[in-house]
């Protein structure tokens, strides 16, 4: 009989360590305080839900090969924000761009306007546009800290000379920050997809596949951290549309690996899934 | 896919969007017979466009040493291989397209270089096509050949660039046929770089997007022959406005090159992009590598080529290279004169078909002096 009781017990606190049983929807757990990185304790008595990840075979260029086989999903939300992590199998961190260089990256999904009728799963539809919040790795690493030389990216890089470096240019002035910004058409345009930036997060919107822009800002946020073999991120934005307590509206995710060349249409996702917002009792 | 007509191939083909060309299509010739490999092009264009961060390996325009050089590696035989049969019947491709032979799931045959492939822009410098044996040297015609093939962007017709992005971020200006990357849309994905089969788009890591040669628009625009080409020490191209086919005008210096004397050929027309940078082919290269590059015509243009200095308004046309900085419209060769003029018929440029020459005697008899030549 102690025995049983001592097995009983063990069983009990190793479920209780694995936190609740997997959902088969994505329960967004109320919470007053959302986590801001993906490994603190709040997460572990969240409900997970394992999505299974399907390649990007609906438009060219299409992803034929499986890669990463399902993504883990846990989420947390109150009355202003919903916080969602992520964490995938990936043995190789690829954070850092370059020619024939694709970096990690994730994506959630949402209609951008709750309803019966969702959109296409795959990017939305004209008339039917879905909110996309994309997190990605070299965009930790420059919010974490790496500079913006081609030295940081190619430590034995060899540079003559940058005409925005010449002596006649005052180091932060006007002058010399026009003469950078000559050289570096996409930041002239406000387009930052390189280089300084305060997030490693972006809100866009979409209205169909190959129309993905940036769009209405929904503060997004997020952290990811790589260990060994699988990377784990929070991504934080505004509650989505017609997720109130006890509602449901649906989300979707994606998944790129750098290291297998994945970049934009040629990516792992999800089709809709549930997502319900729930009390923490 | 839309089915549409590619002259060079002289045939329809398939390509990703409907037949849509421009008002009027920038183009140009570079006479590969006159390049000596300086360089000055490739630095007036890195100068002007490509000093930035991130923009240090990018050549968006480069000089090769063929057979051996490529920039990136092996651009082009990586691509040979992997279209298979490439044969024409006269003056009519019977292979397929990178267009035709996308393979499932993608929108053209292509491939990626990777970093160390941009690591050797000069690679095979000066290098003969065959061991140059002992004495060789000595005996005429010499049997070994290298050449020089300077690249920009081909501002294709059919664009596989423009074809690539998923997101419509590159386009072709329908006033000037240029074809851009919107620097404010591209997202980096870099599926251009992956399609480009001259491989002429490059990432850049610094601003997470993908550049190229913009045909140095804003000069354009005013009338004015791009960096490449007013730098150009071998006067060895010639930049203007290029017809269809049915449309060619004998008094367009392009139109008469590449329609009419068919001297100026376009570089891997079996790619099926109708390339818009015509090269009148070396003369001294073997003709099958010739065709190989320049399709099957090459052999009459480089007996054509050869002829030239019978050829008073071929040679006249070939004397206006290099002779301006403003775009020619129209040429017309008088007697020993050649002038080219721009789009408003207004004469920008005039020059004789041969420089006067005066040969000075070797000794002034006035003064008893024997002339050296050195200052």
């Amino acid at each position: 009989m102690r025995y049983a009781m001592i097995v009983f017990l063990v069983v009990l606190a190793t479920a209780c360590k694995r936190g609740p049983k997997p959902a088969n929807e994505v329960i967004a757990v109320e919470r007053q305080q959302l986590p801001a990185s993906p490994a603190e304790a709040a997460w572990d008595q969240t409900p997970e839900h394992r999505a299974a990840l399907l390649p990007q075979d609906q438009v060219e260029p299409r992803l034929l090969t499986p890669t990463t086989g399902e993504v883990k999903v846990r989420a947390l939300a109150n009355g202003a924000e919903i916080a969602i992590r992520l964490e995938w199998n990936d043995d190789s961190k690829s954070d850092t761009p370059g020619p024939a260089r694709m970096v990690d990256a994730c994506a959630i999904q949402v209609p951008a306007t709750a309803g019966k009728d969702l959109p296409e799963p795959q990017m939305g539809q004209e008339g039917r546009p879905v909110q996309v919040t994309y997190w990605r790795a070299d965009w930790q690493a420059v919010v974490d800290g790496r500079g913006d030389t081609i030295r940081d990216l190619y430590p034995n890089a060899s540079i003559d000379h940058y005409p925005h470096e010449a002596k006649s240019l005052a180091p932060g002035s006007d002058a010399q920050k026009e003469m950078a910004l000559r050289y570096s058409p996409a930041r002239a345009l406000g387009n930052i997809r390189g280089g300084p930036r305060t997030v490693p997060v972006e809100d866009l919107i979409a209205a169909g596949p190959g129309t993905l822009s940036p769009g209405p800002s929904l503060g997004a946020n997020g952290k990811g951290t790589h260990q060994k073999d699988h990377w784990s991120v929070v991504i934080r934005r505004k509650l989505p549309d017609g997720l109130s307590l006890n509602q449901r509206t649906h989300i979707a995710f994606a998944v790129w690996q750098g290291s297998r060349g994945e970049t934009g249409a040629r990516k792992m996702r999800t089709g809709w899934i549930p997502l319900v917002r729930r009390s923490g009792s | 896919m839309a089915r549409v007509y590619n002259w060079q191939l002289g045939r329809e083909m398939s390509y990703w969007y409907p037949e849509a060309r421009p008002q009027r299509q920038f183009a140009a010739v570079f006479d590969t017979n006159k390049c000596i490999a300086c360089q000055t092009c490739t630095l007036a264009c890195k100068t002007t466009w490509t000093s930035g961060k991130g923009q240090e390996y990018m050549l968006w325009n480069n000089v090769e040493t063929k057979p051996y050089g490529s920039y990136p590696l092996a651009y082009d035989l990586k691509l040979l291989e992997m279209l298979n049969g490439q044969a024409w019947s006269g003056g009519r491709y019977d292979g397929e397209t990178i267009f035709e032979s996308a393979p499932a799931g993608e929108r053209v045959l292509g491939w990626r270089p990777e970093e160390q492939d941009y690591a050797y822009p000069n690679v095979g410098e000066d290098d003969c096509a065959n061991q140059v044996d002992s004495g060789a040297f000595l005996t005429l015609p010499h049997m070994n050949w290298f050449f020089y093939l300077a690249r920009i962007c081909n501002h294709c017709t059919y664009p596989a660039c423009l074809a690539s992005c998923p997101r419509g971020s590159i386009y072709k200006r329908p006033e000037d046929g240029i074809v851009l990357v919107d620097q404010g849309r591209c997202r980096g994905y870099q599926e251009c770089v992956r399609g480009c089969p001259y491989k002429k788009v490059f990432f850049n890591p610094m601003t997470g997007t993908s550049e190229k040669c913009i045909a140095c628009f804003p000069k354009i625009e005013h009338g004015v022959q791009p960096q490449c080409f007013v730098n150009c020490i071998g006067k060895i191209r010639l930049a203007g406005w290029l017809s269809r086919p049915d449309e060619a005008r004998a008094d367009n210096p392009l139109d008469y090159l590449v329609h009419i004397r068919k001297i100026a050929l376009p570089l891997f027309p079996q790619f099926g992009l109708e390339p818009n940078v015509y090269y009148i082919p070396p003369i001294h290269t073997p003709v099958a590598f010739n065709r190989q590059l320049f399709g099957p015509h090459a052999g009459e243009a480089m007996k054509a080529y050869r002829n030239a200095a019978n050829d008073a308004d071929l040679a006249g046309l070939l004397c206006l290279f290099g002779s301006t900085e403003m775009m020619i419209s129209r040429f017309r060769r008088t007697g020993g004169m050649v002038t080219g003029s721009d789009g408003k018929g207004v004469e920008v440029v005039r020059v004789p078909l041969r420089e006067p020459v005066h040969v000075r005697p070797a000794v002034d008899a006035k003064n008893q002096l024997v002339r050296i030549n050195c200052p």
